[in-house]
């Protein structure tokens, strides 16, 4: 099966103050195109400075292995094209929404869009983007709520808010960290229920959690132990 | 297209930005206010300067120009020249008709004008700065009934321009503030009051009372006084320029009186050379009369420079031709030896130290811009603090550095903008309004402003204890600072009786200048919006710089 998503040997540290904390020291793991995997371990093990490094929010380290997204190492993209994967190619989902909440829950989702275009193209592209917003929200089932601000939402509804802003550029890759740590357990249910169909629509997913009932969705999980993977 | 999206959004969903705009606002109407009164107070000065002078003036001292009639001519046939009129200046002692208080009357040392009316009138517009006239009807409700311009007969307009009383004596208009009863009014009018009781008095206008004495000295052009030459003059009117210099010290008299006075009138001329036979120098005619000054009008549209270069060729002219003529028995001065100068060159003495006081306001209050740019900084410094983790979505969602960049500084822009859109309608506002603000100041607070005040005080410091109640320290805090502010201004209309802070007496005219100075406004405007930008820079560079993995990991 061909990979998608691989990291060799990868390494990042970190440097707090004037000590160095090596975070990753040589952690290794692939994604095939169309697979669902989890990432667990324990707290501060560096499963999401993976996922970071793994969707371009972070740079490994100079020595570190390479990172490659559908055979292209990451470590050779510029800024443009970085901002470009993380705009483009990747989706994000975080564990605690981060919504902007100066705007409406269907300018959150189209947000991404948003970015990647200029006025000309936002003035002739207006009416699909919202289209495809709003088939989004009505999917993860907020299409009744199109014009709140994520004040006014649930967490649940927030975290669905996050999904279709990840999904609004269509990427080959959603990587969610903890996207049911902040929920309860029958609205984080929700939220891995929504994931599992957009996996199912044929969607890559790297999820990285701590909880073993949910990294249990996944087809496959990768163990991250004192910064390598076990 | 997220950037135009979210500066708009950040600019109105939150307090912090009105507070940013309200600050860059309040900076750009303070400087434009104070440039604009400052420049329009220029602006006056200059247009009272130049219609006391004219565009420009010929002038020969004491001894005066010669044939200035025939000068008079060259210059009114100039294309450059609308009209040219002679005047003779001096200084003189004028002993008013009334006391001083130690038993003698009150002598003022005055500046002397002899001039023509009607000729003068076309050079300076003599009959429009005439103070008495004839009452319109609707102004009759506020004049006194013994009042002498209730008179159906008074007409001291027309006395004004003949210099000369009903009774044929010579008269003389004296600029209206040398009159110690003569009271000025906030809205710039005079009312003769009476000494003794302070109201209005028919008996103290001063074209009612006695005559006054003139007294000048001739000055022979060796410099020598001839002895003094007194002649009694009624007064016939009194004169008003809007500049309070003039009005205080000005005596308007008859050209040829003065020229009499003066030895400056038509005189026999005697040879140097050929005696009679009693030794006496021969008498060889009359010399023509002499004026000090010409005061010439340019014509509509003509530069007072190219009027000068004009007048300076003429005189030149005129020189020629007149002390080429043999019968012509005295020759004017050498054309280097008179004075030719445009009226901003006349009074340069006095406007420079305006303009200079003007740039001075103006580059002390452009330091506001710098405190604009510093509240933007601070205010700004606080928004990035607080969408640091906005900064991280952004970037993780794919916007660039430069795009980061840009929503704040576009969002310094904005605030630019519309702080100065506002700045520069607070100051219209208050620049239009600026004499009806300070007749409020002048006036006592009514009773119900004063009772209103009072009542809010009491409203804000229940708010404060409600806070204290309920223990919310926010709610505490902000009420009892309401209320000392509330308390503050209840006081202050208490207390106040009415204050004058535009001076009339002091600051020349009786209104504040009220026109918006456009150049101002518009540099001014830029300068909100440039500094706001500025301001905004160092905040959005940071932010730029924001490591997304750090943001999204704060929470």
């Amino acid at each position: 099966m061909p990979m998608l998503l691989e990291a060799e040997h990868v390494r990042k540290t970190y440097r707090l103050g004037r000590h160095d904390v090596p975070v990753l020291k040589g952690a290794s793991m692939a994604v095939a195109e169309g697979e669902w995997v989890s990432i667990v371990g324990s707290s501060g093990s560096g499963k999401s400075t993976l996922l970071h490094l793994l969707g371009g929010l972070d740079r490994p380290d100079a020595d570190s292995g390479p990172i490659t997204f559908a055979g292209e190492d990451l470590r050779r993209f510029g800024a443009a094209r970085q901002n470009r994967y993380r705009n483009h190619d990747i989706g994000f989902v975080f564990q605690f929404y981060h919504l902007l909440p100066e705007l409406t829950v269907l300018e959150n989702a189209m947000l991404p869009a948003l970015v990647g275009v200029w006025l000309p193209q936002w003035l002739r592209r207006k009416h699909e983007l919202r289209a495809r917003a709003t088939e989004l929200l009505e999917v993860c089932g907020l299409g009744h709520r199109l014009g709140h601000r994520p004040s006014e939402l649930s967490g649940g509804e927030r975290q669905r808010v996050a999904i279709a802003r990840a999904l609004i550029n269509r990427p080959r890759v959603l990587l969610a960290d903890e996207p049911t740590g902040n929920l309860d357990i029958h609205t984080g249910g929700g939220i891995l229920d929504l994931l599992a169909e957009r996996h199912a629509a044929g969607l890559t997913m790297v999820m990285v959690t701590h909880d073993a009932a949910v990294a249990a969705r996944a087809q496959r999980q990768v163990r991250i132990v004192d910064g390598r993977v076990a | 297209m997220y950037a135009s999206q979210l500066s708009n959004r950040y600019l109105t969903s939150r307090i912090i930005p009105f507070i940013a705009v309200a600050a860059v606002g309040l900076c750009v109407a303070l400087v434009i206010i104070v440039v604009s009164v400052m420049s329009g107070f220029l602006e006056m000065v200059k247009v009272s300067g130049k219609s006391l002078t004219g565009d420009v003036v010929v002038s020969r001292p004491i001894t005066g120009i010669p044939a200035y009639a025939e000068l008079i001519r060259e210059i009114e046939a100039l294309p450059e020249a609308e009209a040219a009129s002679p005047i003779v200046e001096t200084f003189g002692l004028l002993r008013m008709p009334y006391g001083s208080g130690d038993g003698g009357k009150q002598v003022e040392m005055v500046e002397v004008w002899g001039i023509e009316p009607e000729s003068l009138d076309r050079v300076l517009g003599y009959r429009s700065k005439l103070y008495w006239k004839k009452p319109a009807e609707s102004e009759l409700a506020g004049i006194a009934e013994t009042d002498p311009r209730r008179d159906p007969f008074f007409d001291r307009e027309a006395e004004g321009m003949a210099l000369r009383a009903k009774d044929g004596t010579d008269g003389v208009v004296l600029g209206i503030e040398i009159s110690p009863f003569n009271r000025r009014q906030r809205d710039g009018s005079y009312r003769t009051t009476d000494p003794r009781t302070g109201g209005q008095s028919a008996a103290y206008f001063m074209a009612n009372t006695e005559d006054v004495l003139l007294t000048l000295v001739p000055v022979s052009d060796s410099g020598s006084l001839s002895g003094e030459k007194k002649r009694r003059f009624s007064i016939v009117n009194e004169v008003q320029s809007g500049l309070y210099a003039v009005d205080e010290s000005r005596v308007f008299m008859p050209l040829a009186a003065a020229q009499e006075m003066l030895l400056l009138d038509p005189r026999p001329v005697m040879s140097r050379t050929e005696f009679d036979e009693n030794g006496r120098p021969k008498e060889l005619g009359t010399g023509p009369a002499r004026a000090t000054t010409i005061a010439v009008r340019a014509k509509p549209g003509v530069d007072p420079d190219t009027l000068r270069d004009a007048v300076e060729r003429a005189y030149v002219r005129f020189y020629q031709r007149v002390t080429a003529d043999p019968g012509q028995l005295v020759d004017p001065p050498f054309p280097d030896s008179v004075d030719i100068s445009t009226w901003e060159q006349r009074l340069a003495n006095f406007i420079g130290p305006v303009e200079k006081e003007r740039e001075l306001m103006r580059t002390l209050f452009s330091i506001v811009y710098v405190v604009c740019a510093g509240l933007v900084l601070a205010i700004f410094w606080s928004i990035v603090q607080e969408k640091t983790r906005d900064i991280g979505i952004l970037r993780a969602v794919g916007a660039s550095r430069s795009g980061v960049l840009w929503i704040f500084l576009r969002y310094g822009l904005l605030i630019g903008i519309v702080g100065s859109i506002v700045g520069a309608l607070l100051a219209w506002a208050v620049v239009d309004n600026i004499n009806a603000i300070h007749d409020l100041l002048g006036t006592p607070a009514p009773a119900w402003l004063q009772v209103l005040a009072w009542i809010g005080v009491a409203a804000s410091l229940a708010l404060a204890v409600m806070g204290m109640v309920r223990a919310s320290a926010l709610q505490a805090v902000v009420w009892v600072f309401i209320t000392l502010g509330l308390a503050a201004v209840a006081l202050v209309l208490l207390q106040h009786r009415g204050f004058l802070v535009w001076d009339p007496s002091v600051y020349y005219f009786s209104r504040i200048p009220s026109s918006l100075d456009m150049n101002t406004v518009v540099t001014t405007m830029i300068g909100g919006v440039v500094f706001s930008v500025i301001g905004a820079s160092i905040p959005a560079a940071r932010a730029a710089d924001t490591d997304p993995v750090k943001s999204l990991r704060y929470e």
